[in-house]
């Protein structure tokens, strides 16, 4: 327990000040008595679970979404969703991990074997009959927003067919594409590759793992180490080599920058390297633009349209750089969510004991879109989780920022979620 | 680059950059958590106990004078620091969370403090009260009956009636199931402040209230009277039951505090200025001619670099996380380095009483600024050409004692951002 990496997390908890100000902005315990909140969970209970006490007060900590709300409103640094993560993997470790929470934690091995044969996949899984099963056998609540697999191929197998028609230059980006994208949304990976490249970057796409967060927040921490220290090797040498490792998934970015490591113990050299070089992609853009190279030749689209940044997101502590960008486009009219959590928190929203939490928390976001009134086509935010949670609980169509991005380019299509072929 | 720069986002930084957006400065707040507005009673306490006073001060603006020379306060002259509250109230009242003097006073030169109900059930000397407190004022005859929720922690109606008791003012108290306001086995104030948004929550509260209240009683509540719906639920208890209704700020969580905070911060939103919260400032850059380049907050990976023509140091005193100590009793300010007026041996930054009548002597340090707010070295010399200081960051005041924290964040915040705007930084 007393790692090296235990020592950023675990003395933060002395630093509190008692002032409940994460309890007051836990958007779980807002809605429910079954988690106590933050400061209970996270720095008060750690004191029972250290020194061979046994090893948490009770098991109220699985409960937290890992929103990281927590952590950005305590005056005090004190890493809360870490300390409840930790925990999380300790309950693990003593009990077991259940079956569910195994095959949710194991979304690249889900992507590939839906791959397969993906009409056939999406039918077995998004049948009523097959998600009663699945939440009778496994607990995943029937009416949580799960994907569909791609029925056009992988991100990957798009990317091999255009090889003679990559753009070759001295600029040169390397693109994660996370598992998301890779399986269910491969069309987020095209809308990326389309910017990057009309921006004159050449984008490599290395081999890669998944970044090992829904093993992470699931407390399996064994598994995750295998998928870190594998993208670690695959993409450690593009680090190296000074690469942008840029990623259109937030979480991910989030997990080979922060998350993993620290989570991990990962902190040599080469970890280091990593996370210096990664970058979620409107961080980068943000950045290309204010050193004046980011390309501004938009096309004029008229909407208005509801901005979500998640959770994940803010927990970059970056700000919010797709406000920034996406609001260079003329037309758009941007309204900025200050909702605390769409209540999905990667895979918490999919199982039948939380789903209800998930809808609660989510209704924030929800009744914020519904507010902005009836000319709202579609929404937009950087986490693939939590558009399919903002799709279920709006009605209404979700795209990634760099999709709008890539259709005020003029290189893509919102409603088909195609490239225009210029 | 945006204009300014504003370090912490309690009272000072977002008084400042209040001012600083309606001179129409691209301003932006950074901070490294919330705080100070989230343990504020939400109450603007100018001064109520100078140095070497023997009771509570009626009138805080008259004994400004006679406050020591490095005393904030001083830095500035009688008619700014009336301005400034003046200011203040009239935000307020624009944002529909309307502050005033004690009853009757419309200038307020010559308002005095009101003494208001504690948690503790002492007597709190205030200069600016939000409306939900009036109704507490202890100079007012009618009897109080405070009513206190079972299960509700930190605030016990007849400890409160029994110290007031104490103190001259009749009090008798009450307690009400907390089911009354949630179904929850569990809930903080700021909760229970969220479920009396909703007006039907406040009928059921109401008629017990007005079931409890004698004649020609005021109720004490809690401070827990709605949230964003504040005003209108405020107005709905009152009208419902039929007397005067008083809040009574609680322990930390306290939503007069919030309430405050979530309006300036809505309403710079509206100007065009946001408030990050979970930015932690790490390190910052300067160049040779004596100017801050930029401000770096930590991230996930590399550090941001925040650029801007004009910095505010509003990290606040020791409470507020603007200095830190190790245990050999060093003591820095957290993003700056600046110099520091804090006695330098711990052994020296405390009396022997906790509560001492003089206050502790580490409260007194701070950053030294001169009048145009900017950080001096002992020499008089300003550290960099680009920064200015507010709030509780200040050397010269020991706020807790004297009571002048949240009179201090109002008035040195709006004087630094007015500096800063004629700044040639900004020119
Ligand atoms: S916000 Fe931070 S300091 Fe306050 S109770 Fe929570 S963990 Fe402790
Ligand atoms: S991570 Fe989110 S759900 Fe968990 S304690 Fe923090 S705020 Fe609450």
């Amino acid at each position: 327990m007393f790692t090296e990496s235990w020592l950023s997390v675990g003395p933060t908890l002395d630093e509190c000040i008692k002032c409940n100000i994460c309890t007051s902005y836990c958007p779980v315990a807002a809605v429910t008595d079954l988690f106590p909140g933050p400061k209970y969970a996270g720095p008060q209970a750690q004191r029972f679970r250290e020194n061979g006490q046994p090893h948490s007060p009770d098991h109220s900590v699985d409960y937290c979404s890992g929103c990281r709300v927590c952590n950005e409103v305590c005056p005090s640094g004190v890493k809360i969703a870490e300390l409840n993560a930790r925990a999380r993997a300790q309950i693990a470790a003593d009990q077991g991990i259940p079956l569910r929470n195994r095959v949710l934690g194991r979304n690249e091995l889900l992507g590939k074997v839906g791959s397969i044969a993906p009409s056939l996949a999406n039918f077995s899984l998004h049948n009523p009959v097959s998600r009663v099963v699945a939440e009778k056998v496994m607990g995943i609540a029937r009416e949580a927003p799960l994907p569909r697999w791609s029925t056009d191929g992988t991100f990957v197998d798009w990317w091999n067919s255009r090889e003679d028609q990559r753009l070759q230059s001295d600029k040169k980006v390397v693109y994660f594409h996370g598992c998301a994208t890779m399986y269910y949304e491969p069309f987020i990976g095209r809308a990326a590759v389309a910017v990057f490249e009309h921006n004159g970057y050449e984008v490599i796409v290395p081999p890669q793992n998944c970044c090992g967060l829904p093993m992470l927040s699931n407390g399996e921490f064994k598994a995750a180490e295998k998928l870190y220290d594998n993208n670690l090797r695959k993409l450690g040498p593009y680090a190296g080599d000074g690469f942008d490792i840029v990623g259109t998934s937030t979480s991910c970015t989030l997990t080979l920058k922060e998350e993993a490591p620290e989570l991990l113990d990962r902190h040599g050299e080469d970890a280091l390297a990593l996370k210096m070089a990664v970058w979620d992609i409107f961080e980068w853009l943000r950045e290309l633009h204010e050193a004046g190279e980011l390309r501004t030749d938009f096309e004029r689209i008229d909407m208005v349209l509801p901005y979500h940044a998640p959770c994940q997101y803010r927990a970059h502590r970056v700000g919010k750089p797709a406000m920034e960008i996406l609001s260079l486009i003329p037309g758009i009219d941007l309204r900025e969510s200050e909702a605390r959590c769409c209540g999905i928190a990667g895979t918490y929203g999919y199982k039948v004991e939380k789903y209800q939490i998930s809808m609660e928390v989510g209704e924030e976001l929800f009744s914020f879109v519904r507010e902005q009134g009836d000319e709202v086509e579609i929404t937009a935010c950087d986490s693939e989780t939590c558009r399919w949670q903002l799709e279920h609980g709006t009605d209404l169509p979700s795209r990634h920022p760099i999709e709008i991005l890539a259709a005020a380019y003029g290189l893509y299509d919102l409603e088909s979620r195609t490239l225009i072929a210029r | 680059m945006i204009d300014l720069l504003v370090i912490g986002a309690g009272l000072s930084g977002l008084m400042a950059a209040y001012h600083a957006a309606k001179a129409s400065l691209s301003v932006r707040v950074i901070a490294k958590g919330l705080g100070a507005l989230h343990w504020d009673a939400g109450t603007i306490d100018v001064l109520a106990y100078p140095p070497d006073s023997a009771g509570v001060v009626n009138r805080p603006l008259d004994q400004l004078a006679a406050l020591p020379p490095t005393h904030p306060y001083r830095l500035l002259d009688e008619a700014d620091i009336h301005a400034a509250l003046e200011r203040f109230a009239a935000l307020t009242a624009e944002l529909g969370l309307p502050y005033r003097p004690a009853a009757g006073a419309d200038d307020f030169v010559v308002s005095e403090n009101i003494l208001l109900p504690s948690p503790l059930g002492a007597a709190r000397p205030v200069f600016l009260a939000p409306a939900s407190q009036h109704a507490g004022d202890l100079g007012r005859p009618e009897p109080m009956l405070i009513v206190g929720f079972e299960g509700l922690r930190d605030f016990y109606p007849a400890l409160i009636a029994e110290n007031l008791g104490k103190l001259g003012y009749a009090a008798r108290a009450a307690f009400l199931p907390f089911a009354l306001l949630s179904e929850r086995r569990d809930a903080n104030t700021v909760h229970l402040a969220h479920a009396l948004d909703d007006p039907a929550r406040r009928r059921n509260l109401a008629v017990e209230l007005k079931r409890l209240a004698g004649p020609g009683e005021r109720v004490g509540l809690p401070a827990i009277v709605g949230l964003d719906e504040h005003p209108a639920a405020l107005a709905d208890l009152e009208q419902q039951v039929g007397a005067p209704i008083f809040e009574i700020p609680t322990l930390p969580p306290s939503v007069p505090g919030i309430r405050l905070y979530q309006a300036l911060r809505r309403h710079l939103l509206q100007l065009g200025v946001r408030v990050e919260a979970g930015m932690e400032a790490v390190g910052f850059s300067s160049d040779g001619g004596g100017n801050i380049q930029w401000v770096e907050t930590a991230t996930s990976a590399r550090p941001l670099k925040h650029r801007a023509r004009a910095y505010l140091l509003a990290t606040g005193g020791i409470l507020g996380g603007g200095f830190d100590s190790d245990h050999t009793g060093r003591v820095w300010e957290v993003v700056f380095d600046l110099p520091l007026t804090v006695p330098q041996q711990r052994s020296q930054w405390f009396r022997p009483l906790f509560l001492h009548p003089d206050g502790q002597p580490v409260n007194r340090g701070g950053v030294r600024v001169n009048r145009r707010f900017q950080p001096v070295h002992p020499s008089g010399e300003p550290v960099y050409a680009n920064l200015w200081a507010a709030g509780g960051v200040l050397a010269g005041s020991d706020p807790i004692r004297e009571r002048s924290l949240t009179g201090i964040d109002v008035v040195t915040g709006m004087a630094a951002a007015k500096q800063i705007v004629s700044s040639q930084a900004i020119t």
